[in-house]
């Protein structure tokens, strides 16, 4: 068997945007003017990769080809679609549902929201295959109520697409019957956690639920459902128009296919980025993004605000942006929504900000999280910047966090507590810093161009 | 399903949690949000264990443990809220390792970090399961050393419940409860997040069960008002008794000091009413205390009421009685009256030779099902249910109860150590089956929102509404509905189809039960119509008696021993008369009549308008101080156990009979509560003193004839409908909290009728209804049919139609509170 | 209580638009139309106030207690009146690391009103919200229901300014990354890899 190394170009894994044989796909149609409408989508191969499902594959055979395709979910978590499709219980005469998780709220994370302003009729067809594999007739995307110009472009595509018979009773003018109900949410980060969002979708306050039942067993209205990201169901129209092989082809061992990056923070380009999985994180901060403004950073979170920062260091900056990787380096992919610290951000108040964050948050179902997240830990943080901090305050931070950890009802206080836990980690000298001095180690306080 | 709690090895049946697997084990966790009745949660994860168990590998194979070659224990990752985690085979459970007590520590400080140090202040001290826990549990001193979250203290929900949302620690058993009991979602969780509060737009919290929050609230966040800084939960003397207020027989706990009473809180009974009472139970107890009680027994002299002994009253009364002959003496008692009370009243009449006995208010017919009575269980687990009337105010909890049928969850299995804390078969957001209820009443009533089928038939049709029921069931096919004629579609008071649907599902049910109460009793007809129709479907009858022991009376015999004699007719035949908290002179007719007897002796709490007349005021003790026997709507003997409350020298019936007995020279049975409870056994062969707190159905094997001569019943073409109330309006006005609340009694009319008689809502107006003299407050709805108003009972006034001149409605200057 | 009958009630001569949004449903989940329906009232309001939260209440068959709880769980449903430009500053971190603290210090300073309130003349409002979702174009600024992004110091001015004389301005989208259009694209691919883009099929 000849060592990978040594195996011809073309069977080698696609991990760079350099190699020649990477296209970007899913945001090709981002940023150009008037790419909403669905005349513009169908000149551009538009609902061919559903007519194909629909008409040349069974619905088990979708769901074959996803799981061939080894696509992991884009939201954060990180579960095989291919798989979760499978969960659902045989056909039973039962209401089934899709449900699309548009709430993107995760802190560095914007990527879905291009697609369903500039592409929404790529989420649609994604969505109709969606069903038609898991056999359910109806879909329902939960869109962040910020998301007003996304959430006017779907209404106006499902439109679109029910006019010209590509959603309704006769979908593309097959017997399958797909429809789509778009649901604005009001501003809960919370309710982009499953359960939450199904709550929230019920008309109910948007605290999680509890597991078990899956939604696949009892979802939405206790029928069976399953919840995608939008970028997955975009994932999902590109392996069936070219197949699950195509798409493996592209990555690394644990994490297949083409991914869309993003990068906030002070860099040259901020923005999303289209990547093979497995490229690294040096391709995206550096090559494409144009590195830190400044030339200076010390750490990055790796995947949005809940993912453990890491540091400023070649063994990460050069790390494949993949599942395992970051799952080796004790942090986590999750979004693959990279924000960049610079030198002169000072860890204590980086990390107030995201504490900030999940105390706003929370939804204040558990306890840990209501006081401990939501109230405790803020103001220990307020503390430290008033510049009354102890050394006792950080033992009290830490023996805190742990307390959160693994407690909660749902991980929103893991996602607080694991990424305060790394900062004193790998940042620990400026807290010791600040409660040593009364002021904290970086004062650059104005961030704002002119 | 063997698991393992620490050192105790036990089996449990599939669907256990693994937290009642712990208790149940002897050992025990924290926990704030499990509620036994309600769904658990895990939301104040006080409750996390170290749990793992065995696994089986793909051929069905447990994994071994390579050394011990025993199953290998897999511990889940995180610890696990043991409430919310059902016990699997060769689970393991840890709750005493290191680990377990610092998170538990953990959590308790993360709770007490914004609960306010209110102790000393809090009515809930002393009976706090934070203070509990906190001190099992937590860590001692606190490290929170920032401001306290502020929010609203003091914030009145209701007349009747007191709000202190800082004290709150979200564990959503008062959300929970309204949404999951009563079904009234009128409390909920308002922000998120730290600044999550308590709140209602809901005013006044509409809800009969509104005040069962505050026995399950952990913490002094839900307060009772009606008791807020009366005592210290350690100085209470708690005594557990039956309530009277109703046909329910509900659990109570009286909680007294130095002599007054000063709450109730519902106790366990978990086949009567489970954890709950009503609000009218729960808060109506302040007239106990009220200043103007009779505290000596009071003869006449000169015109004015003088105190004396109880000797020399019952001398006096033998004196009086003794030119007079059996047929001569009417003796009655109030409905409420304990078996023992019944005994003795009916070895009084025997002694006075005088067939002249009765309780009341006793409807016209019998309150003592035929045949297949139901029990509250029964109600709870049946799988259609057909209900006339209003029965969220005539007997409260059976609200509860059908509620529990149409969740369709059965009562959960005792464990070691009682009901189970954390039920998993129970979900947050219940649907209900309403296709297993459908609710007739002559208007419309709360119940109806959540029943399949809603029959809204004409006032005093229930006769007509049953034979009409009656015919679609002989029909006895989908037919049927369509062979009635005009009358009898028109007594349906509902679509034909829906009476046919009825039919069918009774007849189809497994577990069907009738349940019908005061509107059905007011007219024999429609009382042997409803038994006939429930034979006819084979449903179960449960009959809801106007007062708490009308079941016990009637099967004890306290009636007349013929019809004339019955009450109120016996205040006309009679020359003298020994009333028990019964007030006749409401009806001025009834008052000249009186004042013209030759002896009148009230046996009473307060000096009433027919103790204004008596020739003897005995003062008499109130249902919290009795010690005797009531029989609930199901046939079951309760015991009613009296409280330490300082009564003067009050008495109930069978201290009366004692006395006048001794007086007579005779020992009479029921002469005391002992010797009445020799009766008892004998005639039901079950022991009053040894009911435990269960107490014990009585299911005779024969049938239970009816011994009562039955009242005559006659249509009353009335324009005002007595309807059941929850609260007593007897008692109302010495009940502050409870009045403020209510607004007095209502007199609802429809737009229409307010206009025609010049009121308008709000107005106090007094009206002569049946002969009595009714005070209420006006209150338009135009959900009350035309040409017909509403107005609560009295015990003087029962259920049913009455006819009222409306020329004497007028409005009444006077306030509604009660005068001396 | 608030009564239903002084107050025209929101839904009275819209019977298309509700059943419109009640048929986004199925009947079991009526209940799910909470949202919308909230939405609908304050868009056209500015706020949601106690009758229309027991109108919503009374159409949906849920007490007028659910509809509140349900109500202020999030952050964008308000209980008073915001400002005729409701100013909602991005707080969290990459905003903040493009200024959006300095931002809403200037706002505060220059309008005179701090988080929650509403001016005197109930022109504006301002509310400091949570993460947009558009981290690579901070600081972002959403008035109402549109997005201003990278709202530095000049186009601050410039906003309020046209604000002030009524004007709202679109949109301001940027792009950034692939967002750009093909041509931009193209120059980041060559800028990156040294190698001559084909400018087909890409961006």
């Amino acid at each position: 068997m000849s060592d990978v190394a040594d195996a011809p170009e073309a069977a080698r894994p696609i991990t760079s945007r350099r190699d020649p044989r990477y296209e970007v796909v899913m945001y090709r149609h981002v940023g150009v003017d008037g790419a909403w409408k669905l005349d513009y989508y169908r000149s551009h191969g538009g609902y061919e990769a559903a007519t194909k499902a629909l008409t040349q594959m069974s619905p088990s055979q979708v769901i074959d080809e996803v799981k061939a395709s080894k696509l992991r979910g884009r939201g954060g978590a990180g579960f095989p679609t291919g798989l979760k499709w499978s969960f659902m219980p045989p056909v039973d005469g039962r209401q089934r549902l899709l449900v699309v998780n548009a709430d993107e709220s995760e802190p560095g994370s914007f990527k879905d929201r291009y697609i369903m302003e500039d592409d929404p009729h790529q989420l649609i067809e994604g969505m109709i295959i969606g069903c038609y594999a898991i056999q359910a007739t109806k879909a329902m995307i939960y869109i962040r109520g910020e998301y007003v110009k996304g959430y006017q472009r779907l209404v106006g595509a499902v439109r679109e697409a029910r006019e010209a018979g590509i959603l309704g009773k006769n979908v593309l003018g097959t017997e399958v019957e797909v429809d789509i109900t778009v649901h604005r949410g009001a501003g809960a980060y919370i309710c982009g956690e499953e359960t939450a969002l199904m709550n929230s979708l019920e008309g109910l306050r948007g605290n999680p639920r509890l597991k078990p039942p899956f939604p696949a067993q009892a979802g939405v209205y206790g029928l069976p459902t399953t919840i995608n990201n939008v970028t997955t169901m975009t994932s999902v129209v590109h392996i069936i128009t070219r197949g699950a092989h195509w798409f493996s082809s592209m990555g690394t061992e644990d994490s297949k296919g083409t991914k869309l990056y993003q990068i906030s923070g002070p860099v040259e380009r901020p923005g999303v980025y289209e990547l093979p999985m497995g490229a690294s994180f040096r391709e995206l901060i550096y090559d494409l993004a144009g590195g830190p403004k400044g030339g200076e950073a010390k750490g990055f979170f790796p995947g949005g605000s809940s993912t453990p920062p890491l540091p400023w260091t070649d063994e990460y900056l050069d790390m494949a942006m993949d599942y395992g990787s970051l799952a080796k380096a004790g942090s986590m992919l999750g979004t693959g929504g990279v924000i960049v610290i610079p030198k002169e951000k000072d860890i204590v108040d980086a990390m107030y900000n995201v504490v900030r964050f999940y105390a706003h948050e929370s939804c204040g179902k558990c306890t840990p999280c209501r006081e401990g997240i939501s109230t405790w830990l803020p103001k220990m943080y307020q503390k430290l910047l008033a510049g009354l901090g102890t050394r006792e305050d950080l033992d009290l931070m830490e023996e805190m966090v742990r307390n959160s950890r693994g407690t909660a009802f749902c991980p929103l206080a893991d996602a607080c507590a694991m990424p305060v836990q790394a900062s004193f980690k790998w940042f620990r000298d400026e807290y010791e810093f600040i409660v040593d001095n009364g002021r904290p180690m970086y004062t650059k306080n104005d961030w704002w161009e002119a | 399903m063997k698991v393992t709690v620490n050192d105790v090895s036990m089996d449990f049946p599939q669907g256990t949690s693994v937290i009642d697997a712990i208790f149940a084990a002897g050992y025990d966790v924290p926990y704030f949000c499990s509620q036994e009745y309600m769904s658990p949660i895990g939301a104040c994860r006080m409750c996390l264990a170290r749990i793992g168990a065995p696994r089986k590998d793909r051929e069905g194979n447990w994994i071994l443990d390579e050394e011990s070659g025993e199953p290998k224990i897999f511990y889940f990752p995180n610890m696990m809220a043991t409430c919310t985690t059902q016990v699997m085979e060769g689970m393991v459970v840890d709750t005493l390792s290191e680990d377990v007590k610092n998170i538990q520590g953990g959590m308790v400080e993360f709770t007490l970090i914004n609960h306010p140090l209110d102790c000393p202040v809090c009515d809930k001290g002393g009976a706090c399961e934070l203070q509990d826990r906190a001190y099992e549990y937590g860590t001692g001193l606190s490290r929170f050393d920032f401001d306290k979250r502020h929010q609203e203290k003091h914030h009145p929900l209701s007349e009747l419940i007191t709000l202190d949302r800082e004290r709150c620690i979200h564990c959503k058993r008062c959300v929970r409860y309204f949404e999951e009991v009563p079904g009234d979602s009128v409390l909920d969780f308002i922000e998120r997040g730290g600044h999550t509060y308590i709140g209602t737009l809901d005013d006044g919290l509409p809800s009969n069960f509104t005040g069962n929050i505050t026995d399950i609230c952990p913490v002094g966040a839900l307060l009772d008002t009606t008791s807020r800084f009366r005592g210290r939960n350690w100085e209470y003397q708690h005594t557990r008794s039956t309530g009277m207020d109703d046909a329910s027989g509900s659990a109570i706990m009286i909680d007294g000091r130095t002599g007054r009473i000063e709450r109730i809180k519902a106790a366990l009974h978990p086949d009567v009413n489970k954890t709950w009472i009503d609000d009218g139970t729960r808060f109506g107890h302040e007239y106990v205390n009220a200043e103007d009680r009779v505290r000596s027994p009071l003869i006449r002299r000169d015109g004015a009421l003088t105190p004396v002994t109880w000797e020399e009253a019952a001398a006096f009364i033998r004196d009086r009685l003794s030119g007079l002959s059996g047929k001569d003496i009417g003796i009655a008692l109030r409905a409420d009256a304990t078996l023992e009370e019944g005994i003795a009243a009916r070895a009084l009449a025997d002694a006075l030779g005088t067939g002249q006995l009765d309780h009341a208010p006793r409807p016209a017919a019998s309150v003592i099902p035929q045949q297949s009575p139901a029990t509250l269980t029964d109600l709870a687990t049946a799988d259609a249910i057909f209900v006339v009337g209003d029965v969220t105010e005539e007997v409260p909890i059976a609200d509860l109860r059908i509620k529990d049928a149409l969740k369709g969850v059965t009562p959960p299995a005792m464990m070691q150590h009682g009901v189970p804390i954390a039920d998993l078969r129970l979900k947050e957001h219940p649907v209900l089956q309403r296709e297993k209820l459908t609710v007739a009443a002559p208007y419309r009533v709360d119940l109806m929102k959540h029943a399949g089928r809603a029959m809204q038939y004409p006032a005093g049709g229930e006769a007509a509404l049953f034979q009409a029921l009656q015919a679609v069931a002989e029909a006895d096919d989908a037919e049927g509905g369509l062979r009635l004629d005009e009358a009898q579609r028109a007594g349906l008071g509902s679509s034909v189809e829906d009476a046919t649907a009825l039919v069918q599902r009774l007849r189809a049910a497994d577990n069907a039960v009738l349940v019908y109460g005061g509107f059905v009793l007011a007219s024999r007809e429609a009382a042997a119509a409803a038994a006939g129709f429930a034979k006819a479907v084979g449903a179960k009858v449960m009959i809801i008696g106007p007062m708490a022991n009308s079941y016990g009376l009637e099967l004890a015999g306290v009636g007349p021993s013929h019809a004339r004699y019955a009450y109120p007719d016996m205040l006309e035949g009679a020359r003298a008369l020994i009333l028990s908290n019964l007030d006749p002179a409401q009806d001025p007719d009834v008052r000249t009549q009186l004042e013209q007897k030759d002896f009148l002796v009230v046996h009473d709490l307060f000096i009433t308008e027919t103790a204004q007349l008596a020739d003897v005021v005995l003062p008499a003790k109130s249902v919290f101080e009795k010690d005797g026997t009531t029989v609930n709507l199901e046939g079951r003997f309760l015991g009613v156990h009296a409280a330490p409350i300082e009564g003067g020298e009050s008495e109930d019936f069978v201290g009366l009979v004692g006395a006048l007995g001794e007086a007579l020279g005779q020992r009479l049975e029921g002469r005391s509560v002992r010797s009445a409870r020799r009766v008892l056994r004998k005639r039901f062969e079950i022991d009053p003193a040894e009911l435990g707190p269960t107490g014990q159905l009585y299911r005779p094997k024969g049938r239970t004839t009816a011994k009562v001569t039955i009242r005559s019943s006659e249509a009353v073409d009335g324009n005002v409908l007595v309807t059941p109330s929850m609260l007593r309006i007897e008692y109302l006005h010495r009940n502050p909290h409870l009045n403020a609340l209510s607004g007095g009694p209502r007199l609802r009319m429809g737009p229409a009728d307010a206009a025609l008689n010049n009121v308008a809502d709000g107005d106090a107006v007094r009206l002569r209804v049946g002969g009595v003299v009714r005070r209420a407050t006006v209150c338009v709805d135009d959900k009350v049919p035309p040409g017909l108003m509403l107005l609560p009972t009295l015990p003087e006034q029962p259920i049913g139609l009455a006819r009222a001149d409306l020329s004497t409605l007028v409005r009444d200057e006077r306030e509604l509170e009660v005068a001396g | 209580m608030v009564e239903l009958d002084t107050i025209p009630a929101y839904f009275a001569d819209k019977q298309e638009v509700l059943d419109e949004i009640l048929g986004r449903y199925p009947e079991y989940g009526r209940r799910s139309a909470v949202m919308p329906l909230l939405w609908e009232v304050q868009n056209a309001e500015r706020y949601v106030s106690e009758a229309r939260i027991a109108e919503i209440a009374e159409i949906l068959g849920m007490h007028p207690t659910e509809v509140k709880g349900v109500m202020s769980f999030y952050s964008e449903y308000h209980g008073e009146p915001v400002g005729k430009y409701h100013l909602q500053v991005c707080s969290t971190l990459s905003c903040s690391l493009a200024g959006s603290d300095q931002l809403y210090d200037y706002l505060v300073e220059k309008l005179g009103i701090v988080n929650g309130e509403t001016d005197a003349e109930g022109r504006f409002s301002i509310q400091r919200v949570e993460c947009l979702g558009s981290c690579g174009t901070g600081p972002v600024l959403q008035v109402n229901d549109v997005y201003y992004e990278r709202v530095s110091r000049t186009r601050c001015d410039q906003l309020i300014e046209a604000l002030k004389h009524g004007d709202m301005p679109d949109a301001w989208r940027e792009r950034g990354g692939d967002n750009e259009s093909a041509e931009k694209a193209d120059f980041l691919m060559s800028a990156a890899s040294g190698r001559a883009s084909t400018g087909e099929g890409e961006g």
